[in-house]
């Protein structure tokens, strides 16, 4: 069992992701993209879902005007996966869980 | 045909019905309904002289009637029986009544339904053992699928005396509840759309939780409103994520969700 990042980049509608972790923010977004300088925001919901309360397992939806936010919080690292609001959604979850469960494993 | 008493059963249990009608010197035939099952009781002037309960007769019926709480009663005016098959005193019948309804609260504690289906016990301990006939009877007939109530019509007595016999052997600890009960009596064999994607599913959901898959895709896609045979990813997504959710070890789920995305994938490449 092992997904790859690039799985989860050939959904039709995922426009990148971002990983969190400690006080490390690794934004992969196109440069023109809204969020793609978005470091701070993102280390703020990195501090909102995952340090202040441990959520492993769960999944955070953020559905926004145009956009979608799915969030996989973890132990140690919390991955969000920025996408247009018409992504198959249920697709995202399924590789996202997917992916936090390898990179649990490997840390 | 005249009716003139009738009511539930919840409130006023047989032996307090048989009291008043009783008193009231009536004569005719009481009508009693539990669920699917029904009984009569024949009163000449007061006396009871004939009872009836399914293939029940005389006192053993007028026993299994008594301890009926729930269902409804109806007394029918000056209808009279073919024949009587009761000559006990109303004193006899009202304390034997009461007696069996204290003993029948006792074996709800431990029995609530006559639909349980018991299993031998396999584990039991060694002693000396000694039953009598009619708790053999019933015995021989524990089979994991049989409930109380069918071994009751098989064995030819009433359902609340074969309760009354389940009682004592789960307390000799010769019989216990058998696992899934509901699982195995309506257990239908599901048959799954033979298409690709369903066929697919269906293994890789054996492999996590077993042989009941299939039974478990039907169940969630109606929950969800699905349409098996639909081809919109979207569906399909939905419906791997919601069976993922209900794998209960987490390997296991998470090895689902991988083959199954996978399967999505190439699928997603070929259309």
């Amino acid at each position: 069992m092992k997904k790859s990042i690039k799985d989860l980049l050939k959904i039709p509608g995922v426009h990148g992701y971002v990983i969190s972790q400690d006080k490390r923010v690794q934004i992969k977004l196109p440069s023109k993209h809204p969020f793609a300088g978005a470091k701070e925001q993102f280390q703020e919901l990195y501090a909102a879902l995952a340090l202040t309360q441990q959520r492993p397992g769960n999944i955070v939806e953020i559905f926004l005007e145009d956009l979608t936010l799915t969030v996989f919080p973890n132990t140690d690292r919390m991955l969000t996966v920025v996408s247009s609001s018409q992504v198959n959604q249920a697709f995202v979850r399924m590789t996202g869980k997917l992916l936090i469960a390898d990179m649990n494993k490997e840390s | 045909m005249k009716q003139d008493i009738s009511g539930d059963l919840e409130n006023t249990r047989c032996p307090e019905i048989i009291k008043i009608l009783s008193l009231g010197k009536r004569t005719g035939r009481l009508f009693l309904t539990n669920g699917a099952e029904t009984g009569n009781i024949f009163f000449n002037e007061g006396h009871v002289i004939h009872a009836q309960c399914g293939s029940l007769s005389g006192t053993k019926a007028i026993y299994e009637l008594a301890v009926w709480t729930s269902g409804e009663y109806r007394f029918h005016v000056d209808e009279v029986p073919h024949g009587t098959t009761i000559d006990m005193g109303m004193e006899e019948i009202l304390a034997e009544t009461t007696n069996r309804i204290r003993q029948m609260d006792k074996v709800t504690t431990l029995i609530p339904s006559s639909s349980i289906v018991y299993t031998l016990e396999p584990d039991i301990r060694e002693r000396d053992l000694q039953l009598k006939s009619f708790q053999w009877k019933a015995l021989a007939n524990v089979d994991a699928k049989k409930s109380i109530a069918e071994i009751a019509q098989l064995i030819g007595y009433g359902v609340s005396d074969t309760m009354r016999i389940f009682y004592t052997l789960v307390k000799l600890g010769l019989i216990k509840e058998a696992v899934q009960t509901e699982v195995h009596r309506g257990f239908q064999p599901v048959i799954l759309p033979d298409v690709p994607f369903i066929e697919s599913l269906k293994m890789a959901l054996i492999k996590a939780i077993g042989p009941i898959a299939p039974v478990i895709i039907m169940e969630i896609s109606r929950e969800m409103g699905i349409d098996l045979l639909s081809d919109t990813m979207e569906q399909k997504a939905s419906l791997i994520e919601t069976l993922s959710s209900r794998i209960p070890d987490e390997r296991m789920s998470l090895k689902f969700l991988d083959d199954m995305t996978d399967w999505l994938k190439a699928d997603g490449d070929h259309s």
